[in-house]
């Protein structure tokens, strides 16, 4: 209640403080002349009177001050004269206030940038209504190392009729669409959804409307256009709607537009068509499947009652088929995977460090600084300033200073969010999300603020404890007030070198990781190798129109000058292949088995024109025609699984369950284990059968082999050569196949790089933090040394003193880093790749390197200190 | 840099004036410091300007009231008054002030008896 009060008087004081001072000033004048009144009756004359009355009263000046500060919030009012005052001392050391908003502005910028990239990635929920309820589900079997596979619509349906966990489930798959328009055919992603996946993401198009399920029943073909889709075909006008456009051969009409950059999970397609439901067919094609929690369900109860449902559903399955599993997984977390998150948690963590060790060398540096004001902070506390008036000051400082450096590191950090945005890899997802919004300029102001606190303490509690002391030392001069300066100093550097080091083994390992991963044998030659994908236009219905067409556009791309070879293949790259069951005969017996591979119709010089290696047998060729019984090649993993010790060449297999009516082929090569998934992963098993005797695929993948550096520079002659074998035949995705296996490796660059350039930073900054401390450290034993060399050391002892002074300094801080780094680097485990997280020779060499830029950092400085004269420095005293 | 003892000093101080206004009635700044200084027979030798930051702490804790009115000598003064709470708190402490220095008295005899 007193507080209550207390608080609202002075806010009342607050509002009138111009008339309060008034009052006071009228207040004393009256109580002097009172005074003064009082000893001229008892004789003195005026003046006299009039002295020993203010003689009574004491400071005028003072009884103010304390007045104000009784009377209202002191720190309020002082804010503006400490911001003043804080202006100008920084106003007057250039050098100090440079250096320090530099250091800070680059760290602030660099943790602000990183941060609205973790905040557009891991943090902002997705753009669905209430994202935190959906999942994704995925058929798994634990036998087959099959993990996050995807589910049959007859398997859907059970899960929908047995779940009570879930609201609802939709299906969706990517599909590749031919777009039939004035100009031409064209190659466009398209999607095939259930009618209810809007529904269940919550989403709602801009204009028109979604699909219903009774018109996916009636089979008619209407499609929902994306966003971008509409603003460069339509330019964004409302005719759209109704309109029909003719997608792979068939009209369908558009009834919607959808929200600008809607997606889901990864799926980015520009038509959106309906699926029609099989629900009476077990197996069939596969989907994508995601569904919506009731409300407060949580995924672990979704799960255990989707394992349940797994449970009794395989009892209805054949043998063979009885391990699958169902996961669920939290939509966002399929949106960023786990090696995403930790790859970005880990870049955080780093920026992180690096800010620290920024702030640690400009407190150092303040600290350096404040050991030289001492004498002022003693005039000031002569003056009447208390304690906490002296730390509210210097923290004023401190923080001005940090917040200067926070609006030109928010500046910075906007560029670097540019920067992102247009290089960043496309691999991590929502990148293109980044903006500096409002929370991110929170994250900065709460950045700055926690900087100029953790600049400003120390030097401001040093400040109060060596003040004490000197006000009883009298003279002030003696800097012994810099010991618990130089301890927190000390301590600094030690820290800094400590988080160096941790940097420094984290790139150090991503580096050896990246060199592991560049030097592994794709399994083919991608050099001067172009790729382009080539469609049979939608008329193209029977599969011999195909390969005849194939065949044509390989004969003409052949005859083109300054081509070498030339292959086809349905797809080199594949991000998830299918299961599937396979026969294989063997000596033991005829053996059915469920796996995941990879089966392609490829061209007879497809192998010669990647250049991969033949390891038994041969490759196709032209013998074997369509009437000429079926063969196929295997990869190295293929005949390593399915004929473990045995040569796989004459052995015949089928896809399909061993009852099946499937083609038997018979395997006629075994070749070298492509990497078509990445250099990171493992090959998968596979198979790949003969163009000439297999009906081809709508669209193909064209490899060739050019004899010119750039291949890229032969794309005009051979998009010609494709344009005057069919004009109506689309051609996209022109790159180099260097190119596309290289994208593979981008988000494995960037955090390489990014984390190399963050520890790269470190190291300079631990540097420069151990140069100034030692520079300082002489500086004010200047006389010590000077009396060392008068009393007969020699300089070398200086020399080594000095050095030694800093190995120490950094050793430790060596030794604690490596404990860090061993314990992080167990943490970070996974995104390594052929070296273990306790490398000894990262280790070691990232040791030796601190230590070895520790040494250069103080041997100048200690250079400098052997050159002491000692009669000039003892006369300093 | 010189300990903030302005605390212990209002604390006392603040009794002081609470009991002269008690004892005299409303009295402006001037008066009241020459009454403590009478009454401590000038042993307090306390700057008089003191005075003032302590009656702005009593009138905000609500103890002593102030107006604007006029001296005996006509000047335009500021007259300070006890308000009720001001004089329960008096009470208060003057008992709390009694038993304290009885305690520190007795204590002091018995440490003087066994010389």
């Amino acid at each position: 209640m007193t507080r209550l009060r207390i608080f609202l008087f002075r806010l009342w004081a607050l509002v009138r403080a111009r008339q309060m001072d008034r009052e006071i000033d009228d207040e004393i004048s009256a109580h002097l002349a009172e005074a003064a009144e009082e000893y001229v009756q008892q004789g003195l004359s005026p003046e006299e009177a009039r002295r020993a009355a203010q003689r009574n009263f004491g400071g005028v000046a003072q009884t103010k001050e304390v007045y104000r500060q009784v009377r209202s919030f002191m720190w309020l009012t002082e804010v503006p004269r400490d911001l003043r005052y804080a202006l100008r001392t920084l106003r007057k050391s250039p050098t100090f206030t440079i250096t320090a908003a530099a250091t800070l502005s680059l760290a602030i910028g660099a943790t602000t940038a990183m941060f609205s990239v973790l905040n557009a990635v891991l943090l902002r929920p997705l753009p669905y209504r209430s994202a935190d309820q959906l999942a994704m589900l995925w058929t798994e079997d634990p036998t087959q190392n099959l993990r996050e596979g995807r589910s049959a619509l007859w398997d859907v349906e059970q899960w929908r009729g047995q779940s009570q966990t879930f609201a609802d489930v939709a299906t969706f798959d990517s599909v590749s669409t031919l777009l039939t328009a004035a100009d031409g055919v064209e190659q466009i992603v398209g999607a095939s959804v259930s009618p209810n996946l809007l529904p269940v993401l919550g989403v709602q198009p801009i204009v028109g409307r979604s699909f219903s399920s009774d018109e996916a029943e009636q089979g008619e073909r209407l499609v929902l256009i994306s966003h971008r889709f509409w603003q460069a075909r339509f330019g964004g006008s409302h005719d759209a709607l109704g309109t029909t456009l003719v997608l792979n051969g068939m009209p369908s009409r558009i009834i919607g537009i959808l929200p600008a950059d809607f997606q889901i999970a990864r799926l980015n397609a520009d038509v959106w068509q309906a699926h029609t439901t099989h629900r009476s067919v077990r197996g069939g094609q596969t989907w994508f499947v995601v569904a919506r929690l009731r409300p407060g369900v949580t995924f672990d109860r979704a799960q255990a009652e989707m394992s349940a449902v797994a449970r009794r559903l395989n009892d209805q399955l054949p043998a063979a088929d009885r391990n699958r599993g169902i996961s669920v997984v939290p939509l966002s977390l399929d949106v960023v995977g786990p090696q995403s998150r930790l790859a970005l948690w880990m870049l955080g963590g780093a920026v992180f460090c690096v800010f620290l060790i920024a702030a640690a060398n400009v407190t150092s540096l303040s600290l350096a600084r404040s050991t030289a004001r001492a004498r002022e902070i003693a005039v000031r506390a002569a003056l009447g300033a208390n304690a906490g008036r002296i730390v509210r000051q210097l923290l004023t400082e401190s923080v001005l200073l940090a917040l200067v450096s926070g609006l030109i590191g928010t500046l910075l950090a906007s560029g670097g969010i540019r920067l992102i945005r247009a290089f960043g890899p496309g691999t991590i997802p929502r990148l293109t999300e980044v903006s500096l919004d409002l929370s991110v300029l929170g994250w900065a102001l709460a950045i700055s603020l926690l900087a100029g606190i953790l600049v400003g303490l120390a030097p401001a509690m040093t400040a109060v404890r060596r003040n004490l002391r000197l006000s009883a030392e009298e003279g002030g001069r003696s800097v012994s007030g810099g010991t618990s300066s130089r301890r927190i100093r000390r301590a600094l550097v030690v820290a800094e070198f400590a988080l160096a080091i941790v940097l420094l083994v984290g790139a150090g390992l991503l580096v050896r990781s990246w060199w592991y991963v560049t030097n592994i044998d794709p399994g083919f030659t991608p050099e001067r190798v172009l790729v382009m994908n080539v469609s049979s236009p939608p008329t193209f219905s029977v599969p011999a129109q195909r390969a005849d067409l194939y065949r044509r556009v390989l004969e003409q791309i052949q005859a083109v000058p300054g081509v070498e070879s030339a292959g086809i293949a349905d797809d080199l790259f594949t991000d998830n292949p299918r299961e599937h069951v396979l026969t294989v005969e063997r000596d033991d017996g005829t053996v059915s088995d469920r796996l995941r591979l990879t089966r392609d119709e490829v061209s007879a010089d497809f192998f010669r024109t990647l250049g991969t290696p033949l390891r038994r047998g041969r490759f196709f060729s032209i013998e074997d025609r369509p009437e000429a019984p079926p063969v196929a090649i295997v990869n190295d993993a293929m005949a390593r699984r399915s004929w473990p010790g045995h040569d796989p060449v004459g052995r015949r297999f089928k896809v399909g369950p061993r009852e099946s009516d499937g083609q038997w082929y018979t395997v006629v090569g075994v070749v070298a284990d492509m990497h078509r998934q990445g250099l990171e992963r493992e090959p998968l098993p596979q198979i790949f059968v003969s163009l000439a005797q297999n009906p081809p695929s709508r669209n193909v993948d064209l490899f060739v082999r050019t004899a010119a550096d750039d291949p890229l520079a032969m794309a005009g002659a051979l998009r010609a050569a494709v344009r005057g074998v069919d004009k109506n035949a689309p051609i996209y995705g022109v790159a180099p196949l260097e190119q596309q296996l290289g994208t593979y490796l981008t988000q494995r660059r960037f955090q390489t790089s990014l984390l190399s350039g963050f520890s790269v930073v470190a190291l300079l900054m631990a540097a420069v933090g151990i140069y100034g401390l030692i520079q300082y450290s002489i500086a004010t034993r200047t006389q010590e040394i000077g009396l060392r060399l008068a009393i007969g050391a020699q300089a070398g002892d200086i020399f080594r003193m000095i050095i030694g002074e800093g190995l120490t300094l950094s050793l430790i801080g060596v030794a604690i880093g490596l404990m860090g780094a061993w314990w992080l680097g167990r943490a970070g485990s996974s995104l390594l790749l052929g070296v273990t997280a306790s490398d000894p020779w990262t280790f070691t060499a990232v040791s030796l390197l601190l230590t070895a830029v520790a040494i250069a950092a103080c041997f100048f400085p200690a250079r400098r200190a052997m050159k002491v004269d000692p009669i000039v420095a003892l006369r300093v005293s | 840099m010189t300990p903030d003892r302005s605390d212990v000093l209002y604390g006392t101080l603040g009794l002081m004036v609470i009991k002269t206004l008690e004892a005299l009635g409303p009295l402006h700044g001037y008066r009241i410091a020459r009454r403590i200084e009478q009454i401590s027979g000038n042993q307090l030798a306390l700057n008089q300007g003191t005075l003032y930051p302590a009656l702005l702490k009593l009138e905000q804790t609500g103890w002593i009231s102030s107006k604007w009115g006029t001296s005996e000598s006509g000047r335009r003064v500021r007259i300070y008054a006890l308000t009720r709470a001001g004089r329960k708190q008096l009470h208060q402490e003057e008992a709390q002030w009694q038993r304290a220095a009885s305690i520190v008295e007795r204590f002091l005899k018995i440490s003087q008896d066994p010389s």
